[in-house]
């Protein structure tokens, strides 16, 4: 699956994902989101932190560059790491692209 | 200079059951309710014993049309404290619901439907599904729980099938 930086993702209507305790705890509510049914999912804390600006507003680069800024992290690394998530929450139908505004 | 942000992971929950206790359950439960779907977590307390016991599974179903029914096990906003209760329907009411918890000593009051979440379809103990308590004799239940003669009931037959457990223990 290909991610483009330049496209804007945000939170898909098929899960409902709260932050309990620092925590993300995303339950999807359809079948097949998951390998196994019935399954919830969380992040640890770079996923979390890549997940908080994903809010259908920013692009990818955006975020990728707000990232790159507050961990001081060479901007290449951030974005293989920022594609590769994105890529699997979407593949989980756990984010959907949204047109940029 | 600082180290590397560890690569971001997707984990899954063991069990995909919530632990939850609190507002922040109530207010997944209203969300994952709100959007038709179906929610798990794990009971904790003992108002609903011997039918629900502590670390039970629950399955909460949003809403149905109709009415709840005496004896259904439903999911609901405590209208005085705001915390997420499971007790059993007792009767209805004009105006709301009497609920109770099957090991509790009186009614809980009179409930609005409105603060109503859901109906308990499903209770799972160590991986297995209870139906005892959920089916029919749910009706039998809520009376027995009415007029404080569950208890009484349960306890005579536990006494009964203490030397059978004896004998043939599980």
């Amino acid at each position: 699956m290909t991610i483009s930086p330049d496209a804007v993702y945000a939170v898909s209507d098929d899960v409902v994902a709260r932050e309990i305790e620092g925590e993300i705890i995303i339950v999807p509510l359809v079948a097949g989101i998951g390998d196994l049914e019935d399954e919830l999912f969380t992040l640890n804390e770079t996923g979390k932190a890549i997940w908080d600006k994903l809010d259908g507003r920013r692009r990818l680069t955006e975020v990728i560059q707000e990232l790159s800024a507050e961990y001081q992290a060479a901007p290449g690394e951030i974005e293989a790491d920022v594609l590769g998530l994105t890529a699997e929450l979407v593949r989980r139908r756990m984010l959907v692209a949204v047109p940029a505004s | 200079m600082p180290s590397p942000p560890p690569k971001p992971c997707l984990y899954a929950v063991p069990g995909g059951v919530l632990s939850l206790s609190g507002p922040a359950l109530l207010e997944f439960l209203r969300a994952v309710l709100a959007k038709g779907a179906s929610f798990r977590f794990k009971a904790r307390g003992f108002s609903m014993l011997p039918f629900i016991q502590d670390g039970d599974v629950l399955t909460v179903s949003p809403r149905p049309a109709r009415r709840p029914q005496p004896g259904e096990v439903v999911a609901y906003c405590h209208p005085e404290t705001g915390k997420l209760v499971v007790h059993r329907v007792s009767a209805r009411r004009a105006g709301g619901y009497l609920l109770r918890g099957d090991n509790a000593p009186e009614a809980d009051g009179l409930v609005p439907p409105a603060n109503v979440l859901g109906r308990v379809d499903w209770v799972e103990r160590r991986s297995r599904r209870m139906r005892f308590g959920q089916g029919q004799e749910r009706r039998v239940i809520a009376l027995l729980a009415r007029h404080n003669l569950l208890h009484p009931l349960i306890f005579r037959a536990s006494q009964m099938l203490r030397p059978l457990k004896r004998r043939y223990p599980v």
